[in-house]
């Protein structure tokens, strides 16, 4: 059984719907990518997942269905959401923002030692612990989304556009970390991209979306072999 | 000069009962970019729910905590039931329900327990002690003690804890906590209760000189006004210095500016509020604020 | 002619009953209770001048009873020390007032909703305390007492003619503030429907989007604060009148929630909003007064408590529950009310010719 699962979902804002039916599943442990151009629904179906829009069909995660959930509760359920813009609380240290990823878990040992492991993939992060997370480059603010939301010890990780605006050095050693923290820890990912060479190359599975619906799905490696479909959809 | 030192003196003790006051403001701005009107009124409450425990034979030191337990649950009571349904309502709304729930909980004062002024007791004597030469009294001491144990404890919750970490980061991203798993509803109500229980000590302090009757608090909530406008509306920190100036300010005009004199004190606290707001409308802590489109 | 008077909307005959009402209310109620209206009018009076600020233009003030005050205070002050005519006095008052308004509309600029409030509130606080000061102007405490005035012989034998009684000093104060609120709510109406009240709207709806199109804010902003003391002052001006004194007891906070009260209640943005606000603001602690001394089963104490604390307790009450379930007052329900009965009804009559009631998605 997957992870999450997606069954015809439609969502929108007031009037406008944005998601016309959109159906999807992420297994245990894996990394797939959410792919398609600007306005196609890719961070509204993420928004869908914790709750953001209003949505109907179905979103089940662990086998439990997600309807009429608040956002707090849905990521109480282990779900950790990097949104558009990162949700970096820029009034609060670095400090604190990773104290906020970490607030809800009891296992004080486990979250030291996860301390540990952010400060040794990010060790820029230690070096700014105190410091007010404004004062942050954008790659060094996608490092402590990316740790704060590890620090939540979730089993899936709803990623919206890590790549958004970065170095591609940056944006290598970042999605060298989200393939690490798959790996080690199996923690899920739905990981929404335009780079879509590069989130190819880290999923297994790939759906992209065309206004509100899924136009092509399948393995990773289907699609990056497919050249109709990468010229399309893909454009590269 | 010695006279001079025991104004300042007593004025810091009056600054204390206000900035318990407008920390209270500043606590539910910082949540829901609202100002309460009712925060003095509720303070109000607190001090006869005080009165009637410390009348009931309880001691002061034990009704003093007991009274704050109770104002803060009435605080996230008045939250739950008057506020959470209008909670994104425009801020003309709510403010307009704050003043709603002022004149409620001043007429429910008054239906309860009468508009005739009461002795409320405190608990440090009028005899006064030299200090470098100035004469205090206790009570304007132990004032200041009180006023600065609580605004202590309440800088301590906010930025040295989990809960107070939260409540931070509700108010300011309410969007992005939710997605850390904040309940930040709860937060808002935690931010009333505590509010309430903040703004209770100001009227339990300034019941001795006063007297306690329903009106009590209608101008203590105007020096708060004055003090939070002044220190920055969303600054903690500013709220004390704030309450602190406008006290030493107040008191010393009161007793140094003939024309001032006892019945124009309220006058400063407006002259401060609309000087501030007019020439530095974010106060000496606040933020620059981004006009919103 | 006939023709264009039976398709007229029906508010218009609405506007003609009502005044007509108004106009011969005292012919058949007593000397007292045409007192008691015109403290009504009176209210409606400033309420329509704070629901221009308010409703129209999206500004807020807490402290409104302090621009009565003003008013109040010029006219007893012209009458006290300068011997004029009452009469004459009013409309004095009321620019005056207007003018300080509009003085005051220049900082408010500068103030977002939120700080208007807490300035203008705490304004209504001290009010009554600065007036005590300049006390050989003011009276200090005691206030000003005026000299009650007599109706013109020609409005008094207009009403004898009609009722067979002599017209009293109350009768006639009633008429005087009934001709000053049907001109200024005539004068509201013209303001609304215009390009000032059109500008206003727009500033209250969004003020960048205002100034794209080219609206003048501050001009408009600060506009309305003057217009709305001018209506304040008359108002004020009027109480003092009506009462017969004044003094710094007369404005006091309660005023400034009780216009508030009225405002919120009768419905902001409303033309017929203030008068059906005042009508209940006024009558609500009174009647709840007299009815609780009538019930013998609450003990004499607690009636007399509840005499003091009762208005204070309905008022808080009422503006809670109007702002949670009824943002847009008496006069929002009604309209969205008869707006429903209107659309079931056309419903029906176009289920009964046979065509398709038009979508509500789509309509």
């Amino acid at each position: 059984m997957a992870l999450l699962e997606l069954e015809e979902v439609r969502a929108g804002y007031g009037p406008t719907s944005v998601l016309h039916g959109v159906s999807l599943s992420v297994p245990e442990g894996q990394i797939v990518s959410l792919l398609g151009a600007n306005g196609a629904g890719k961070t509204t179906t993420l928004r869908s997942i914790t709750g953001g829009v209003h949505w109907t069909g179905d979103i089940r995660f662990a086998g439990r269905s997600l309807r009429r959930m608040h956002t707090e509760d849905v990521v109480r359920c282990g779900i950790a959401h990097v949104p558009e813009g990162r949700g970096i609380l820029t009034e609060l240290t670095v400090d604190e923002n990773l104290k906020l990823g970490s607030h809800l878990r009891r296992d004080g040992a486990a979250v030291r030692k996860d301390y540990d492991r952010v400060f040794e993939y990010f060790p820029v992060l230690r070096e700014r612990r105190g410091l007010s997370a404004s004062t942050l480059s954008g790659g060094e603010q996608q490092m402590l989304a990316l740790a704060r939301a590890f620090l939540m010890k979730p089993r899936l990780m709803l990623l919206d556009e890590p790549s958004l605006g970065l170095a591609p050095l940056i944006v290598r050693a970042i999605f060298e970390i989200i393939r690490t923290i798959n790996t080690e820890d199996r923690v899920a990912v739905l990981l929404v991209e335009q780079n879509a060479r590069l989130a190819l190359e880290m999923s297994s599975d790939a759906y992209v979306l065309e206004v509100g619906r899924v136009a092509v799905s399948g393995t990773s490696s289907e699609l990056k072999g497919n050249d109709a479909v990468r010229r399309s959809y893909l454009g590269y | 000069m010695q006279e001079l030192l025991q104004q300042i003196v007593s004025g810091i003790a009056t600054g204390g009962i206000f900035a318990s006051l407008a920390l209270a403001l500043v606590l539910i701005y910082n949540a829901m970019g609202l100002v309460n009107f009712a925060q003095g009124e509720m303070a109000m409450l607190a001090t006869f729910v005080a009165l009637a425990l410390i009348d009931h034979g309880m001691n002061y030191w034990i009704a003093f905590p007991v009274t704050l337990v109770i104002a803060f649950a009435g605080g996230i009571a008045i939250e739950r039931v008057v506020i959470r349904p209008v909670e994104r309502a425009p801020i003309l709304t709510l403010v307009i329900i704050t003043l709603g729930l002022a004149t409620l909980i001043n007429g429910l004062a008054g239906f309860i327990f009468g508009y005739v002024p009461r002795a409320f007791p405190s608990p440090f004597s009028v005899q006064t002690v030299n200090i470098l030469g100035a004469l205090a009294s206790y009570q304007d001491l132990g004032v200041i003690a009180v006023s600065g144990v609580v605004l202590l404890a309440i800088y301590m919750l906010l930025q040295h804890t989990t809960v107070g970490l939260t409540m931070r980061a509700a108010a300011h991203h309410p969007e992005a906590s939710r997605l850390l798993g904040v309940h930040v509803s709860w937060m808002l109500a935690l931010g009333w209760g505590l509010a309430s229980a903040v703004g209770s000590v100001s009227g339990i302090m300034v019941a001795p000189i006063l007297l306690l009757q329903p009106n009590m608090m209608q101008t203590i909530i105007i020096y708060a006004f004055a003090a939070a406008v002044l220190g920055g509306i969303e600054s903690p920190l500013g709220a004390v210095v704030g309450g602190v100036i406008v006290g030493v300010t107040v008191n010393l005009a009161g007793v140094y500016l003939p024309f001032v004199g006892g019945d124009l004190q309220l006058a400063v606290a407006l002259a401060i509020i609309v000087g501030v707001l007019v020439l530095k409308p974010n106060g000496l802590f606040g933020r620059p604020s981004v006009r919103r489109v | 002619m006939l023709q264009r008077i039976r398709n007229s909307p029906p508010r218009y005959w609405l506007v003609v009953v009502v005044i007509l009402f108004f106009i011969g209310l005292p012919t058949v109620i007593g000397s007292f209770q045409a007192s008691e209206w015109a403290q009504v009018l009176i209210l409606a009076i400033a309420i329509m001048g704070l629901n221009i600020l308010v409703g129209y233009s999206g500004q807020i003030s807490l402290g409104h009873g302090a621009f009565m005050a003003i008013g109040a205070y010029a006219s007893a002050i012209l009458v006290h020390k300068y011997k004029m005519d009452y009469l004459v006095t009013i409309p004095i008052a009321g620019l005056l007032t207007g003018m300080i308004g509009f003085l005051f509309g220049v900082p408010a600029l500068r103030l977002s909703a939120l700080y208007l409030a807490l300035a203008t509130f705490a304004l209504a606080v001290v009010t009554p305390s600065l007036i005590k000061r300049p006390a050989e102007l003011t009276g200090g405490v005691q206030g000003i007492i005026l000299p009650p005035i007599d109706p013109p012989p020609l409005a008094s034998d207009a009403f004898t003619a009609v009722t067979g009684t002599a017209m009293t000093s109350d009768q006639w104060i009633y008429y005087v503030t009934l001709a000053f609120a049907l001109v200024l709510f005539w004068l509201a109406w013209n303001l609304v429907r215009h390009r000032a009240g059109r500008a206003m709207r727009a500033i209250r709806d969004g003020e960048v989007a205002a100034a794209a199109s080219g609206v003048n804010i501050a001009g408009y902003k600060t506009l309305a604060f003057g217009i709305s003391a001018l209506y304040a002052g008359i108002a004020g001006s009027l109480f003092g009148l009506a009462v017969g004194f004044v003094s710094p007891d007369t404005f006091p906070v309660a005023l400034s929630i009780q216009l508030l009260v009225g405002t919120v209640v009768g419905g902001l943005a409303s033309i017929p909003g203030p008068l059906i606000g005042a009508i209940f603001a006024y009558f609500l602690p009174i009647e709840s007064n007299q009815w609780v001394p009538t019930q013998t089963w609450i003990p004499s104490q607690i009636a007399s408590t509840v005499e003091k604390a009762g208005p204070a307790v309905t008022y808080g009450v009422v503006l809670i529950l109007i702002m949670i379930f009824a943002p847009n007052g008496v006069v929002g329900l009604i309209t969205a009310g008869y707006a429903r009965l209107r659309r079931r009804l056309r419903g029906a009559a176009d289920r009964d010719s046979g065509q398709m009631p038009p979508d509500p998605q789509t309509g």
